[in-house]
């Protein structure tokens, strides 16, 4: 059960991926062996020019090739709107819906005491400086709707408050299409919260 | 509600049971150390998904062994219905009707299970913990939501903790995060205390008859709630919050300086008195027996008023713990109408009769002999 050194290596490496485990690690191992070579190459210089050439926006802190990011270069976008979201991968949620318009401030987190991380840890310095220089008129704060998220979002919007920057929270409830039958009672007892006057 | 068939596999001692009970009376007998209490325990963890007696899950798969099964087919409103439970190393699946739930509040409520054992009768004289689990436990099987806003409060108290550990060591910490997390704290304490309420309405109701009938007509069983702030159980949801509000920022200093949550439901206790006096305190033996018993007869009563049935009732050792008067009057108020499982050593010195018409298991060494 000996692997030679290269490929124990290639090995160990695949395993510190998130979601293999020992044996999917020696499938894929084995499978670049049978790689073409360019193929192999190709997959090399991906992984290497993917952490290299990918920084963190230094506007907004989503993750890009060329800083500022796309987003916060768009001069056909509102500046007057930023979207607080946790995670680079919740713009592109947000951004496959089409109908925001507005830009972004990733923080990269959110706000958990037990674990240690707490605002300045997170992005949220960089976002009230730029509420200093930019004209803005309204923080969607769109972090998840769990303790952490929770207590972020209630956190920026009592630092923004005085300034007088209008700040919303999205609203959490039933998703769009479901039968009421089927959510469960949880939800169901947030949209009754939620209600509103039609 | 009865449970109709009862499967387990490599559970504790079982190596592989099948039985079918009665849907009135079932007793099991058996000596020390043979499965009785087992076999309760699995019913206890099909309706709860959790055991009774301990928090070790391994504990309940049996030696050398990868899983533990217990599968359970009970009738619920004139209909049958499967349920299972497979505990591994990996971790618990439950199943209602086939369908893996992969949240417990999704799953809990579908057997409604009341157990009285012998730990039950320190209801009244034991810690505080004790009166909040029977609350959080009985509340759980008839809301829900009220599990929900318990996980929730219980996530943001390790924050909130977790905060007031870090400012204890740095006075001259931002603040704002622990306001923060008080107001999250506060929505969901003061959720709970309203369901609490709610609910110790409803136990008074058949608690307090239950007990009169069973002291003849001689105590009078008074519940209260104390909680860790002056709330009365007249006050809604914002007068709580309110109440709360100030009492956090008179503590503050203090949190910091203990740096843990001093105040909440977490902290909050049940009091039980018999003719104006603390039964913890003051009672005798006797009197903290029947409060106990008239408790555990109220939430059998309260658990069919909410769910429209009686729940499963088990009684684990505790017949013999009873004298002759409480006996009795427990296995008739449960008559005919409550699926019983009965678990002793013997049943002599336990003449009512209804036991002469129940069914009766033998268990010896993980097996049912007849």
């Amino acid at each position: 059960m000996y692997y030679p050194e290269p490929i124990s290596k290639l090995i160990d490496s695949f395993t510190k991926l998130p979601g293999i485990g020992p044996k999917t690690a020696v499938r894929l191992a084995f499978f670049v062996l049978n790689m073409k070579e360019d193929d192999v190459l190709n997959f090399a210089k991906a992984l290497v020019s993917a952490k290299r050439e990918l920084t963190h926006c230094s506007v907004c802190g989503n993750i890009t090739d060329e800083d500022p990011c796309p987003i916060c270069k768009d001069t056909s976008r509102d500046a007057s709107i930023i979207c607080v979201v946790q995670d680079p991968k919740d713009v592109i949620a947000m951004e496959k819906m089409k109908d925001y318009q507005g830009k972004y401030h990733v923080l990269h987190g959110a706000i958990s005491p037990m674990d240690g991380i707490g605002p300045e840890d997170i992005n949220v310095p960089a976002l009230i400086n730029r509420l200093k220089d930019e004209e803005v008129e309204e923080l969607i704060l769109a972090t998840n709707p769990n303790i952490e998220g929770e207590a972020t979002a209630m956190y920026i919007s009592r630092l923004v408050k005085p300034s007088g920057i209008r700040t919303t929270r999205i609203a959490h409830g039933l998703p769009v299409g479901g039968d009421l039958e089927y959510a469960d009672e949880v939800t169901l007892s947030k949209a009754l919260e939620g209600r509103r006057d039609l | 509600m009865h449970i109709e068939q009862l499967t387990l596999n490599n559970y504790r001692n079982y190596e592989g049971l099948d039985i079918t009970f009665d849907d009135k009376i079932n007793v099991i007998i058996g000596e020390n150390a043979q499965g009785k209490t087992n076999l309760m325990e699995a019913i206890y963890l099909l309706a709860f998904t959790k055991s009774h007696r301990t928090s070790r899950e391994k504990e309940l798969i049996q030696w050398d062994k990868e899983y533990a099964k217990i599968e359970g087919r009970i009738t619920k409103r004139n209909q049958s219905f499967p349920l299972e439970i497979i505990i591994s190393a990996k971790g618990k699946k439950a199943k209602f009707n086939h369908l893996e739930q992969p949240r417990l509040s999704d799953y809990i409520g579908a057997l409604n299970v009341v157990m009285f054992a012998p730990e039950d009768l320190t209801i009244v004289k034991g810690p505080p913990q004790i009166r909040r689990r029977f609350m959080d436990m009985e509340l759980g099987q008839i809301q829900p939501t009220y599990v929900y806003h318990l996980g929730q409060y219980q996530k943001i108290l390790k924050q909130r903790n977790a905060v007031l550990k870090q400012m204890q060591r740095n006075f001259h910490q931002d603040k704002s995060i622990l306001e923060i997390l008080t107001d999250q704290l506060i929505s969901h304490a003061a959720t709970l205390m309203e369901k609490r309420f709610v609910f110790l309405d409803l136990l008074r109701k058949w608690a307090i008859p239950i007990h009169h009938g069973i002291s003849r007509k001689l105590e009078e069983l008074e519940i209260a709630y104390a909680p860790t702030i002056d709330v009365t159980e007249n006050d809604n949801k914002d007068k709580i919050e309110s109440m709360y509000m100030n009492k956090f920022r008179e503590v503050q200093e203090k949190e910091i300086e203990r740096g843990t949550t001093l105040i909440g439901p977490h902290r909050d206790d049940l009091l039980f008195y018999v003719n104006g006096k603390n039964v913890q305190v003051y009672g005798s033996q006797g009197q903290q027996r029947t409060t106990a018993l008239s408790v555990k007869l109220a939430e059998i009563e309260l658990i069919c008023h909410e769910v429209g049935e009686y729940p499963v009732l088990l009684l684990d050792d505790v017949l013999s713990e009873l004298d002759d008067y409480r006996q009795s009057h427990l296995l008739s108020t449960i008559q005919g109408k409550v699926q019983t499982f009965v678990s002793t050593t013997s049943v002599e010195g336990i003449n009512h009769e209804t036991l002469k018409k129940a069914e009766l298991y033998h268990v010896k060494d993980g097996k049912i002999v007849t």
